[in-house]
């Protein structure tokens, strides 16, 4: 990296920096203030990194950890994964699965932040304190409730469901035993930790409407409907893209519910990219092939990443 | 909600009522139309809020529930609402016989040593990343983000080879390394942001009382900053805390699992599950989190969107 010492204005809309340099004077300031970082970055990140991309290639497997013997296989790993009917199911399963969490957590999560801007202060104060409260159970925490309220025999769900005497009875119902139903704990799981982030974020974004606007259309005749629909929808765009592509990033990474509420079962059923991966790499000890499925993740995530950026950029964030 | 609204704008939607059943106490009048228009909604928002209440926290409080009732209160056919006879036993087990102070010491000492060692090196990158300009400093921006991004288990396989290899597996500090792999990237990008919110003049004045660069950042622009390095110190908390599975592939050895590894493994003992115990242990896990929540719940939005902490 160069480090010509060019000191900036915090927060310069226009993108070709024009730095102003103070004549005479390099400092190599940003290098030393970067270099601890750096360093453990480089040792931590990003030789892993490199490491993960070299063995994709070879066969490395539990036995190589400790002989350090392992046959460079080329793209082997990856014309086999590729051409594995359990991977592409895999890979459908998580976007399927990544596209039904989205959306519901978008959808409850806008029909909220709108929901509290229509409420008194005491109700919008326990609809905020509520939200925080699932928002801040560790992810384990939640996913071991999870397991007690939906439990065959003992679980409340369970209980309730069955007193619905719409579905029959549920009571000894494990969830974690038919797909569908392992797919639909799983999915209010995610779904009731992700809601409070997205609600609050387009909450705040929904404060900063200006009423005037709203009135304009209500005078016009607009019923409720349309003032959301015209206005408010054209007003927190950019931060629905923003919140929505954080939540597919994230819920394609979905990990430790599924690990802990249902292993990846049943029969694989709820094996997620992410959960194929591990149970590859560190159950199948087949380190190799895990890695490959690893890399081909990741470019996926990479590019879901790049678009979040672009959008970042330019929603005026000054990299 | 408080900000002054311009005239002839109807208000009463968002003035704040103690009641929500009854119509806001204010008259303005003139005005009719709309609020009559209004109240039914009211109404209807209210009530779907109070269900969504109901709903969202439930399994918040069925947790709590649980963990207050003795055992045989729990395994009923019919769930009861309350236990019938609270007590604290489950607590008790957990601190006496189940060694929780063993694993919360084994998650404090990987915790507060990645969110430290994150601080530290996260302050001065994102000083250099904030104050100066220079060649390279926007890729080195957006392969921070990027890494934010990765999978899980793209940096749990290389990681854990690597350490394996050079005998950091199953330590503290390997485990340190790995978090600090996981919250010093982001830890970057929110302090930088902190440090961006400082205005130039700040430190051109301390320039031209001739203040060196390192007095600069040591004396103005390192306190200045110290409210944000709060918030990210809460943010890389929340997330080593909440690790469950780098811990669970690294630490091998029973007595140097952390504490989500710990809760977890309840449910594989022989036994049968004890969920009165289990559920103790995760209050007891969960409530700094929900604190810390509630504390920083303002910085909350904009930390998320950097990707702070995961869901």
């Amino acid at each position: 990296m160069s480090v010509s010492a060019l000191r900036t204005r915090p927060h310069r809309p226009g993108k070709a920096p024009r730095p102003q340099r103070r004549a005479g004077r390099r400092s190599f300031a940003p290098l030393w203030l970067l270099t601890p970082a750096g360093l453990v970055l480089l040792f931590v990140t990003v030789a892993p990194i490199v490491f993960l991309v070299f063995t994709s290639f070879t066969d490395y497997d539990q036995r190589t950890l400790y002989t350090g013997a392992y046959n460079a296989v080329g793209l082997g790993q990856y014309v086999q994964i590729l051409s594995d009917p359990a991977f592409w199911a895999s890979l459908v399963r998580t976007v399927l699965f990544t596209a039904a969490m989205v959306i519901g957590s978008v959808l409850i999560g806008a029909g909220v932040s709108h929901l509290m801007t229509r409420l008194g202060v005491v109700l919008r104060y326990a609809v905020t304190i509520v939200l925080i409260f699932a928002w801040g159970m560790p992810n384990v925490a939640s996913s071991l409730v999870w397991k007690w309220l939906f439990q065959p025999g003992y679980g409340v769900v369970n209980w309730l469901i069955t007193q619905l005497h719409v579905f029959g009875d549920f009571t000894n119902t494990d969830w974690s035993n038919s797909p569908g139903l392992a797919y639909t704990s799983i999915w209010m799981l995610v779904v009731w930790q992700a809601v409070p982030f997205i609600a609050l974020t387009l909450y705040a974004a929904e404060t900063q409407i200006p009423l005037e606007v709203k009135e304009a259309v209500r005078l016009d005749g607009g019923s409720e409907w349309t003032v959301y629909r015209v206005v408010t929808m054209e007003y927190l765009r950019p931060t629905l893209l923003l919140v929505t592509m954080l939540s597919i990033i994230w819920d394609f990474n979905v990990f430790n519910q599924i690990w802990l509420v249902s292993q990846g079962g049943p029969d694989g059923a709820t094996s997620t990219l992410g959960v194929f991966t591990y149970i590859t790499a560190f159950v199948g000890h087949d380190i190799g092939t895990g890695s490959a499925i690893a890399v081909i993740a990741a470019l996926i995530l990479m590019a879901l990443s790049a678009l979040y950026i672009r959008n970042l950029v330019r929603s005026g964030e000054d990299l | 909600m408080t900000t002054p609204l311009p005239t002839g704008v109807p208000v009463e939607a968002d003035l704040p009522t103690v009641t929500t059943t009854r119509a806001p106490a204010v008259e303005a009048s003139g005005r009719t139309r709309p609020r009559r228009r209004r109240r039914p909604v009211r109404w209807i928002s209210s009530s779907i809020a109070i269900v969504f209440c109901v709903v969202w926290i439930f399994p918040v409080y069925w947790m709590v529930n649980t963990a207050f009732k003795p055992r045989s209160e729990a395994m009923t056919s019919t769930p009861l609402f309350l236990p019938a006879h609270p007590t604290v036993e489950n607590f008790v087990t957990a601190f006496t016989r189940a060694d929780f102070l063993v694993y919360l010491r084994n998650s404090s000492i990987v915790v507060v040593g990645a969110v430290v060692l994150s601080l530290v090196l996260g302050i001065l990158a994102s000083a250099a990343l904030s104050r100066f300009r220079f060649r390279g400093r926007r890729t080195i921006l957006v392969v921070i983000l990027l890494v934010q991004m990765l999978p899980g288990t793209a940096l749990l396989i290389p990681q854990f080879l690597i350490f394996t290899q050079t005998g950091l597996i199953g330590s503290y500090f390997g485990l340190i390394l790995a978090y600090v792999a996981a919250v010093l990237p982001f830890s970057i990008w929110v302090m930088r942001g902190f440090f961006l919110a400082i205005p130039m003049e700040v430190e051109e004045a301390a320039r031209i009382d001739g203040a060196s660069t390192w007095q600069v950042l040591t004396k103005v622009l390192f306190p200045l900053v110290m409210p944000g390095v709060i918030a990210t110190s809460v943010f890389a908390f929340i997330a080593a805390w909440n690790d469950y599975i780098v811990a669970y592939t690294f630490m091998q050895d029973q007595s140097h699992y952390t504490l989500p590894v710990w809760l977890a493994s309840f449910t594989t003992q022989t036994t049968g599950t004890d969920f009165t115990g289990q559920m103790a242990a995760s209050v007891l896990f969960a409530l700094p989190v929900v604190v810390f929540f509630m504390i920083i719940q303002r910085n909350l939005v904009s930390g998320m969107s950097a990707g702070a902490v995961k869901g």
